[in-house]
């Protein structure tokens, strides 16, 4: 028989405002097997544990139903409370009493009360079929693997590897570094970003604990925290690594000519290339654009390379690996300007990262600002921010979070640069919430005389030598005609390409967007819903260098205290399958979105992986025979409790 | 399609004719064994059989235009455990055949080994119709075919199969071929499959022409009209009985938790019930705290909550064919309901059950992009 212990919070006035928690203890202390009940103040402060525990001791307690804020908050607390007076911690559950009642309830007290009653008495009945559980040991492989090179991948790389233990960074691209890397300059300090990634570029590049895999991709991810198995195929390069010393002669003779990736287009590239500054330094011959692979007999590379480095039969390789953890740092793209049509398609009219490209000391021009179509220096230049963002018409309803800043950083940096030239910037709002932010816009105003114009851009269209554009500033009221040299869209962060495929071979869930979804936005918001598997940067959400950095240490820090346990300790409240009763039917398996159930084919039963299990309960309820059913979450006690919550309460 | 063959029909006697197929099956070394309807001594039922050798083909029937039983328990009972060793030769009506595509997606059969052979469907007689006709004189078989050549319309027919509108055989590797044959001369042998036309090469039949295979067709879209149009009508007159909880309720209200629909029909696969599991057990407190808390209560009781469970389980799969009306000894229209319901739910997600194997169950499957509408 359970002897059970009821405790009300009032969580200040949080509960009881609305809840009368006398009331409710009152009504409680009879119920059927509740042996004691009282209320306090804070339940979850040192002197409420105190009570808990003094309870336990006095009244002999063997079943606690705590009721106070949701279970997402103080389950473990009150569980670690439970289990320091050597009681099942499993015996311990949370009537939520708080966001499911007191709040929503708030304006009727009656409501609430009646309700918080109601829900107290169905925990009750819960509590009283609770079997003890014991977590389960899980093995650890004390290795991390990270996708995506850019500052997140590169800094949550460098976090971990600095803390001891092994790295495993893959890269799509042939380098590491990301979009950081063509960035201008950062905003509100300017500093140069050659002298903020390149350091960390060499830094990942030379970490012992660091194993690269660049121009490598995920092919396949198994497994469970602790314990993936991934399987990175290594995209080949056609060029013998070990044999290439860098001569660049075949650069000299490659015929084939392509745009430049690193300066969007606005430079191009052969076949056979190296991005500047490229982390590792090796040679890539891009299929796409070299002539062998598209028809044609060329060998030009092959035929005056010294080392006899060109092996245009390399095949893509598997390497396969065990990881105990995973970071997700896909990164960014721009939105696909082609979609808003208002924005002329001319060289002209181009996008931030372009700008960014021509700002750049190592960018197509040099460092001087030329415009692409012609190379002259532009007087007049417009920026137009949200092209894509807050317009859930033509693109994405959300903001962008990023081009405020960096468009008053370009025009800024272009106002230094080309100093008798006029900025213009139409924008919607300006987001500067960050430190030194608004500070920073207030300069480009005042010092730089930027002229920003409160109101959207209608019609951007080429006139002779000029681009028109054609606007509104809403707070002069005066519809606006500018003839410019150079415009620059301030085109939306969305996910980069691929995002969503590789989300499927994780198992991790994005948003409408293909942006990556974290397990709660406030409280775990590194974290995904799959155990083991973190996220960073901008795969997640649009961010700035700062916000990602933190980010990618943050998910760096929940690998790190991960790895710093011996064992991994996985909870039992999971499903478990009733043999006799199973009719091995699979429901189960193709419901299971963890991959956590599998058929055994001999028996002819449904077998569930304990350590993969997060215990969602989704099998539990598709399985039509009951065979499957949650530890402490069975059918008979979700019976038991709705019959008393349907009947007490009115 | 596949190739179409002609049986010819020997002195105008059907059931022999098939008798001497289902043996040169046997001779031709295509089964081992065949699984079939036979006539039981007494005349007044047909039950299905498992028949090993030619040689015991007594009297088999399976134009008989009753169904005891849905054979598609009967393939699952035989293969669940393990797929067939030896070849078997399984007769089934549409509607049984369709219900074991169902349960071959829920590993509850297996069809390796097994030869489908699907016969055209007019409709069958509940288990007493059917022996009262037998009883009352002349065979029913005969009757009954006689009334489908001259287009009689059978309303002591099953409902269920009165509204009907997939009389003919989904995924059979052979299709006995009636609807719109002149079945004293001949009648048609479809092969659907590699197999059944493995099957036509080995009986050596001369290839049917386009006219005869015209004739089904045009015989099989009549019926289908005007089923459909009759099912309709069913459906919606069940509507207006089931809707809202107060009909609900008293069309449920002579349930007395017999069971048997769950143990007659196709899907219903479970091992043990979750009805008859210990979630189930109450104490007698309990009982007398409901009594207590509402003044009177229904016992047994959960009945509804059997019905809609066991609705919520087998909607998306039920094939409608009727078998839960019959075994309802309080004449509850169970099979009408359930194929009112499951015919929204399968629409939802252009679902019908028993059409193909590789159209997954829809509740087990996850599309990104589905549903967006909800609610």
């Amino acid at each position: 028989m359970k002897r059970i212990g009821v405790f009300v919070c009032h969580c200040g006035l949080n509960i009881a405002g609305s809840v009368a928690v006398a009331r409710v203890v009152e009504a409680i202390k009879d119920y059927p097997g509740v042996v004691h009940a009282e209320n306090y103040i804070y339940m979850c402060s040192d002197p409420g544990q105190d009570l808990v525990r003094k309870a336990i001791r006095e009244k002999s307690l063997n079943g606690i139903v705590m009721a106070n804020c949701s279970p997402f908050l103080h389950e473990r607390t009150f569980r670690n409370v439970v289990a320091s007076e050597g009681l099942n911690p499993y015996f311990c559950e949370i009537a939520n009493i708080r966001e499911h009642c007191s709040w929503p309830h708030a304006y009727d007290k009656e409501v609430a009360t009646k309700k918080a009653i109601a829900i107290i008495k169905a925990t009750v009945e819960k509590v009283r079929r609770n079997i003890s559980l014991t977590p389960m040991v899980v093995p650890l492989t004390k290795r991390a693997l990270v996708i995506g090179g850019g500052v997140a991948g590169m800094q949550a790389a460098l976090d971990i590897a600095n803390g001891g233990y092994e790295v495993l960074l893959v890269e799509r691209s042939p380098t590491i570094g990301g979009h950081a890397t063509q960035l201008s300059g950062t905003f509100p300090t300017l500093d140069r970003p050659p002298c903020l990634v390149a350091p960390k570029m060499a830094e990942v590049a030379n970490h012992p604990n660091i194993k690269l895999y660049t121009y490598a991709e995920i092919e396949e991810v198994s497994g469970y925290v602790g314990n993936f198995t991934v399987k990175i195929k290594r995209k080949p390069s056609y060029i013998e690594d070990e044999k290439c010393d860098l001569c660049g002669l075949c650069l000299e003779n490659c015929p084939a000519t392509f745009p430049a990736e690193f300066d969007r287009g606005l430079s191009q590239r052969k076949a056979l290339y190296l991005s500047p500054q490229a982390v590792p330094q090796k040679l890539v011959i891009d299929p796409r654009s070299c002539l062998h692979f598209n028809g044609d007999q060329c060998r030009a590379c092959e035929e005056v390379c010294p080392a006899k480095a060109i092996d245009f039969l390399q095949q893509e390789t598997i390497v396969e690996k065990k990881v105990g953890a995973i970071i997700v740092a896909t990164g960014y793209d721009l939105f696909p300007r082609e979609r808003i049509g208002e924005y002329a398609e001319d060289p002209d009219v181009i996008d931030g990262l372009q700008f960014e490209r021509i700002l750049s000391p190592s960018g197509p021009t040099g460092g001087e600002v030329r415009r692409p179509s012609d190379g002259k220096v532009p007087q007049e230049v417009v920026f137009i921010q949200c092209v894509g963002s807050r317009d859930p018409e033509h693109g994405v309803p959300y903001c962008s979070r990023v081009c405020c800043m960096y468009t008053a950083k370009q025009a800024v940096l272009y106002k230094r640069t080309v100093p008798q030239g006029q900025a213009y910037i139409f924008y919607m709002d300006i987001r500067s919430d960050a430190k030194g932010y608004e500070e920073f816009v207030q300069r480009a105003m005042e010092e730089d005389q930027v002229l920003y114009l409160r109101g959207r851009v209608s019609k951007v269209f080429r006139d002779g030598d000029k681009i028109k554009v054609w606007g509104v500033d809403t707070l002069s009221g005066k519809s606006i005609e500018i003839s410019a040299d150079l415009v620059i869209l301030a085109t939306a962060m969305v996910p980069s390409p691929g995002a969503k495929e590789l989300a499927r071979k994780l198992n991790i869930i994005f948003d409408q967007y293909g942006f990556l979804t974290e397990a709660h936005p406030k409280l775990r918001p590194v974290e995904t819903l799959t155990s083991g598997i973190y996220l960073a940067g901008t795969a997640q959400w649009p961010r700035d260098l700062p916000d990602t950095v933190s980010s990618a240490s943050g998910s760096a820090s929940k690998i790190l205290s991960l790895f710093s346990r011996k064992e991994l300790l996985h909870e039992p409240t999971i499903a478990s399958v009733d043999e006799e009763v199973c009719s091995g039917c699979g429901y189960c398996v193709s419901i299971c979105a963890y991959r956590a159930i599998e058929i055994d084919t001999k028996r002819r039963v449904a077998r569930v992986n304990e350590a993969v299990c997060e215990g969602c309960g989704a099998c539990a309820a598709t399985c039509p025979s009951g065979a499957m059913q949650h530890k402490n979450f069975t059918a008979r006690q979700f019976f038991e409790m709705i019959d008393v919550a349907t009947g007490a309460y009115v | 399609m596949g190739r179409n063959a002609i049986l010819e029909v020997e002195d105008g006697n059907l059931l022999n004719t098939l008798n001497m197929l289902w043996r040169k099956l046997f001779e031709k070394k295509v089964i081992d064994a065949l699984l079939i309807p036979q006539e039981l001594p007494s005349g007044i039922n047909v039950v299905q059989t498992l028949v090993g050798s030619p040689e015991s083909l007594e009297s088999p029937n399976p134009l008989a235009p009753v169904l005891p039983v849905n054979s598609a328990r009967i393939v699952s009972q035989m293969t669940k455990v393990a797929p067939s060793p030896r070849r078997v030769g399984v007769v089934l009506r549409p509607c049984e055949l369709r219900a074991l595509i169902e349960l071959v997606k829920l590993k509850q059969a297996s069809l390796e080994n097994l030869v489908l052979i699907g016969i055209d469907c007019f409709g069958t007689y509940s288990i007493k119709e059917y022996s009262k006709l037998a009883q009352e004189g002349s065979p029913p078989t005969e009757d009954f075919l006689k009334g489908v050549k001259e287009g009689r319309e059978d309303s002591s027919l099953r409902e269920a199969c009165q509204t009907c509108e997939y009389p003919t055989p989904m995924n059979a590797d052979l299709i006995i071929g009636l609807m719109g044959m002149d079945f004293e001369k001949s009648i048609l042998l479809q092969a659907s499959t590699p197999e059944g036309e493995r099957i036509l090469e080995a009986l050596e039949l001369k290839d049917s022409n386009e006219t005869e295979v015209a004739k089904r067709e045009e015989a099989i879209s009549q019926l289908i009209a005007q089923r459909t149009k009759k099912r309709d009508e069913l459906l919606e007159q069940t509507e207006r009985e089931v809707f809202g909880l107060e009909n609900l309720l008293k069309l449920f209200a002579p349930c007395i938790n017999c069971r048997n629909c769950k143990t007659v029909c196709p899907l219903c696969y479970c091992k043990e019930c979750f009805f008859d599991s210990p979630t189930f057990e109450m104490e007698a407190e309990k009982y007398l705290g409901w009594a207590e808390k509402r003044g009177t209560i229904k016992m047994p009781t959960d009945t509804l909550l059997f019905h809609l469970t066991r609705m919520n389980h087998m909607a998306i799969s039920c094939v409608g064919c009727g078998m839960c009306q019959e075994a309802c000894p309080n004449d509850i229209p169970v099979s009408n309901i359930f194929r009112l319901v499951g015919l929204r739910v399968q629409r939802i997600f252009d679902y019908v059950p028993g059409r193909s194997l590789e159209e997954e169950l829809p509740l087990a499957t996850f599309k990104e992009d589905e549903l967006q509408e909800v609610g």
